[in-house]
């Protein structure tokens, strides 16, 4: 082949690969190395870095906390042991002389013990060196960690600086929103994620949250064992660190957990196919890690003491009543949690509920107890006077023994018994109050709103919003608790579990494996009762509770101005949004605000509920003289909740400010002014966004969210009932059903119809529905309510897989129903579960009004 | 996560494995490799040529195109030839080639390998009975191949990420350049015999201390 003659000849010239003319225009400029940024491996990581620098105000006040925060444990740790061990105690309390001569005085050097006893006396004691090591243990897992730490954030600390273009310095001034900002500006030049060109604000909320959002879901849909009824207790919230950590172990990121790595879940859960199998797996697993905890109890027992000690004693001492005050509980920080909310967010939101939080709590103050306290500090208090007047007359009454010490025990005793007494000055409102906390909060079960007074709703509400004491001894017991629950609660719902994660995971381009419901798709998950009636094609498992997935879509919305929704979301945020500004606007109109009847929902947030009945159901004189009554603390009610919407008349760029000054006549008047120039103003903050910091546009978010929250709610509630005189067949099976009890019932004086249940997150047992009389459900009549009752239940049952149940008509229903698996992704291999697919018992029942009929 | 990841899946009997996985990863390798770089003052370089050649295929009809590099073929064969050794006869098979980039970091930590595209190739072996099948099959599976090249030319074409060109001293964080006629993006051939995808020890103790040391 090769010897052939051709014309064809080997060029005899050298030549280089590039022609010789060409040389100068084949040249390339290499473009790398300008950052390092680009394609980085670990996004979930990263991005939870960079946002715990931010949080953490930048490197150097990170570093010198943490440093900070390990010799302060070596301290407490050493100090503890030495007063323990080495401190003769006889010397110090005078009971034994020194023999020293030539100076009366005792010193404190005095006192200690020679070291080679103070060694031998801890080498003897067995527990001391037990927790010895075991605090050596945990320090030096914190030195470790805290090299490591100081590695990785280092490389973030040169990203902010080097990419981002902020300095540490000012770190702590600058807010997520403009980190985040800049964080999606820089992806179009490095390719922080290579999937796609751009990145949102959505993509960085789903990576940082991802496990968060798995939780709140769960949560939400009720499945994790975290409710108790226990006898004795009634029902109690159970949920502490040392819980939350093994469930996260157990479904996130334990050796064999449900997830393959940081973003996406192990292909085998996604097939609907081995369920049966998939959930065995998951209960031994779960039995495993329960007995686990189980031998290591007493480790994690000494620990946890060690660690309430180490963080609170200091808190005690410096402030008793600080364990008087409370705090929101673990399970409230969930229960609240939107989907996508930051830890910060939730932290302002919760902060700023606190304050009407404990008043609301302070407002249901035991009579029983105000009595006996008001006389033991009478008697205590007339102690004291002597002993103080006794010391100012001859200062030689202190140093008889004990004088002190009891002058201390009695002031102590005052201080107790003060705070059982309630303020003089309070007024009993706890409807409005409990008003203001949803504002902050901006979830409640239904039940609660009308029911504020009762004790079963602060009960309820104490779940969520708990004494600090109650939370750091629930903290200490939980090593024991935990697995027990583990064990025999958790490890049943193997199977819901897997259903779970199969039914609610959607994989994102670019993001990976999230929980479906964060992707806050009102179509998917949307709630009819909560304003996506129509826009839903949700089954009820796949909705979520309490509208989380509306309030969650509002919030992220407001917080992200920037954030572009897909289309159908866009038209559900504008939609809302114009009809709050539409509500709002109307109100400050002189002409339509005839304060007899106030029309619009704005005025109703701010008035209260009880005027709502007199909108639709045609006015009521003696309710709407109530309203009247009812504006002013409204009024003050939502100035408390949003301080600087006063401040925003100020900025006189909107019409409305002109307008307050003449409507000054009445206070609801001008307070609903100001909340609409609150609104108007922060919803037209994309416009201003040029303006306005970022910082000035979170604040105006968050009153603009309160509004939202509050505008849902109520409207929530009203559609609920019109819902159900207008199709009485189509949504029974929701679980507004329960919404049925119009306004009138709450006024009669029928116990069980306050506490109906209402959501799956607080499912509260009722004693016999059939009593309820619905007046405003006429149309039905008496049994119509036992159906939403009884069917409410069942689906339920169905869903938390709650073992009580006091419907047995509710749980036969269940059984039949309860075989059909829930398989999405089994059978037609779709990402996103559609709910014929999902839940074929659904339609049955929505089609067989009747056979609910039969078993009531 | 952070990588594309790209699958394709062939059935094939077991004597097509060896020249079907050769033709599908020398079909990547082959979008995926360029010139050598030869770098410039002024920080330029100039890239130089890369041959071509046809290879017809003995089992399947089916011709592709591959990289006229004997060394890059001699890797890829040996990779190949492994999976097929552990492939048993009628089973289920993973081969995967994996692009990436190493990322310098500072001393206690090795370099990072990032990867930013993976290829898997399932691979499904059946047995034949008689001639006629195997002879259906060859066509059959040339056809099936022809598809996927044109999947994987699809693929490329999109404008997505790749490694940014880079400078000489970072030469080697993006291409191979032991070889002396081609320059591949960095890659590696990992494979994987039926699909057990469960995480390994190594990797579960490895997260687990993450996990503890992260805050």
């Amino acid at each position: 082949m090769a010897h052939f003659d051709t014309e064809y000849q080997r060029l005899e010239a050298s030549y280089s690969d590039s022609p010789p003319g060409e040389e100068n225009l084949l040249m390339h400029v290499p473009e790398g190395a300008k950052s390092q940024w680009h394609h980085i491996e670990n996004l979930d990581l990263f991005f939870q870095r960079v946002y715990n620098l931010h949080q953490k105000n930048g490197f150097t006040c990170m570093l010198l906390g943490e440093i900070f925060e390990l010799v302060q444990l070596l301290f407490v740790v050493g100090f503890t042991v030495f007063l323990a061990n080495c401190v003769d105690y006889d010397i110090l309390f005078a009971n034994k002389f020194v023999n020293h001569t030539d100076s009366s005085k005792v010193t404190l050097p005095d006192a200690f013990l020679p070291v080679d006893v103070c060694s031998a006396r801890i080498r003897e004691n067995a527990f001391v060196i037990f927790v010895l090591i075991i605090s050596g243990v945990f320090w030096l897992h914190r030195l470790v960690k805290f090299i490591y730490n100081v590695c990785c954030y280092w490389e973030i600390r040169s990203f902010y600086i080097n990419a981002l273009k902020m300095t540490m310095s000012e770190l702590p001034y600058a807010t997520w929103q403009e980190v985040q900002a800049r964080i999606v500006e820089i992806q179009k030049e490095h390719q922080i994620c290579i999937h796609k060109k751009e990145l949102t604000e959505l993509d960085i909320y789903h990576r940082i949250l991802r496990f968060k959002n798995y939780m709140v879901a769960m949560v939400n849909k009720s499945l994790l064992p975290v409710r108790f009824r226990l006898p004795g207790l009634g029902e109690s919230v159970f949920y502490t660190r040392g819980l939350k950590y093994n469930f996260e172990l157990i479904f996130f990121w334990g050796p064999g957990s449900l997830f393959e790595n940081e973003w996406s879940l192990k292909s085998e859960y996604k097939r609907g196919g081995n369920r049966l199998e998939l959930a065995d797996k998951l209960a031994s697993r779960i039995l495993w890690i329960g007995i686990a905890n189980l031998l290591l109890c007493p480790v994690i027992l000494v620990w946890q003491i060690l660690y309430a000690f180490f963080s609170y004693t200091e808190v005690i001492k410096r402030e008793p009543g600080s364990l008087g005050a409370r705090c929101w509980s673990l399970y409230g920080r969930c229960y609240l949690r939107h989907f996508n909310e930051l830890d910060h967010e939730l932290m302002s939101r919760l902060s700023k509920g606190y304050k009407p939080a404990s008043k609301y709590m302070n407002c249901f103050l035991s009579p029983l107890l105000t009595v006996v306290a008001k006389n033991v500090a009478f008697f205590a208090g007339s102690l004291l006077a002597v002993l103080i007047a006794l010391t100012i007359y001859d200062e030689d009454v202190l140093s008889v023994e004990h004088v002190l010490s009891s002058i201390t025990l009695l002031g102590v005793c005052i201080t107790v018994c003060r705070s059982f007494i309630p303020d003089k000055h309070m007024v009993f409102c706890p409807e409005q109050l409990l008003r203001v906390i949803l504002a902050h909060i901006h979830y409640m079960p239904d039940h609660w709103q009308g029911n504020a007074h009762r004790y079963e709703t602060r009960d309820q509400f104490s779940q969520l919003f708990q004494y600090k004491a109650v939370f750091i001894l629930e903290e200490l017991i939980s090593p024991v608790v935990t697995p027990i629950i583990l064990i025999f609660c958790l490890r049943r719902k193997s199977l819901e579990i897997i259903d779970f994660f199969r039914n609610f995971t959607v994989e994102v381009i670019g993001v990976g494996d999230t929980c479906s419901f964060a992707q806050m798709d009102i179509r998917q998950h949307g709630h009819p009762a909560w304003m996506s009636a129509g826009k839903t094609e949700a089954s009820i498992y796949q909705q979520a509770e309490d509208g989380k997935t509306e309030l969650s879509l509002m919030h992220f919305a407001i917080t992200n101005p920037q954030w572009q929704p897909p289309q159908e979301t866009t038209h559900f945020i504008s939609q809302l949004k114009e009809r709050v500004h539409r509500e709002a606007t109307s109100d400050t109109h002189p002409l339509s605000l005839s304060e007899s009847e106030p029309r619009s929902l704005i005025a109703n947030l701010l008035v209260g509920p009880s005027t709502l009945t007199s909108i639709h159901f045609g006015g009521d004189s003696s309710l709407t003289n109530h309203a009247a009554a009812g504006s002013s603390d409204g009024a003050s009610a939502l100035r408390s909740l949003s301080p600087i919407s006063s401040s925003l008349h100020l900025r006189g760029s909107l019409s409305a400010a002109h307008r307050a000054p003449g409507h000054t006549s009445t206070m609801s008047k001008a307070m609903a002014g100001s909340g609409t120039d609150a609104r108007t103003v922060s919803s037209g903050s994309s416009v201003w966004e040029g303006q306005l910091t970022s910082l000035v546009l979170s604040e105006y978010a968050s009153t603009e969210m309160s509004i939202h929250a509050l505008y849902m709610h109520e409207l929530h509630k009203q559609q609920s009932r019109g819902e159900l005189s207008r199709h009485t067949w189509h949504r029974q099976d929701s679980d507004e059903s329960s919404d049925s009890i119009p306004d009138e019932v709450r006024s009669e004086p029928n116990p069980h119809s306050r506490h109906f249940p209402r959501s799956h997150t607080f499912p509260t047992t009722v004693p016999s529905p059939s009593a309820i009389p619905t007046s405003a459900s006429a149309i039905s009549g008496t049994t119509f309510g036992q159906e939403g009752a009884s069917s409410h239940s069942s689906s339920q049952q169905r869903y938390s897989g709650s073992t009580t149940d006091s419907f047995s008509a509710g749980g036969q229903v269940v059984r039949s129903a309860r075989g059909v698996p829930m398989g999405g992704w089994a059978e037609d291999g779709q990402a996103a579960p559609r709910h014929h697919d999902t839940l074929p018992e659904e339609s049955s029942e929505d089609d067989m009004p009747p056979h609910i009929h039969k078993i009531t | 996560m952070n990588c594309r990841s790209e699958v394709l899946e062939v059935t094939v009997e077991a004597r097509q494995v060896e020249e079907a996985m050769l033709a599908l990863l020398h079909t990547i390798l082959l979008h995926r490799s360029s010139g050598k770089f030869h770098y410039k003052k002024e920080g330029t370089y100039s890239i130089g040529t890369v041959g071509t050649l046809d290879i017809d295929c003995d089992f399947i009809d089916f011709t592709f195109v591959r990289v006229s590099s004997e060394e890059l073929d001699r890797v890829i064969r040996k990779a190949v030839s492994e999976f097929k050794d552990a492939l048993s006869s009628d089973g289920m098979g993973q081969i995967s080639l994996e692009f990436y980039q190493k990322k310098k970091s500072r001393w206690p930590f090795s370099d990072e390998c990032i990867p930013w595209e993976v290829w898997s190739i399932k691979v499904n072996v059946v047995n034949l009975a008689n001639e006629q099948e195997r002879q259906i099959c060859r066509e059959k599976v040339g056809e099936k191949l022809g598809e996927k090249v044109i999947n994987v030319v699809e693929v490329i074409n999109r404008h997505e990420y790749l490694p940014k060109m880079p400078t000489q001293s970072d030469v080697d964080n993006v291409f191979d350049t032991s070889l002396k006629d081609v320059q591949p993006y960095l890659y590696k051939i990992t494979y994987q015999i039926t699909d057990s995808l469960g995480t390994s020890v190594s990797t579960t103790m490895r997260r687990l201390i993450k996990d503890t040391l992260a805050l």
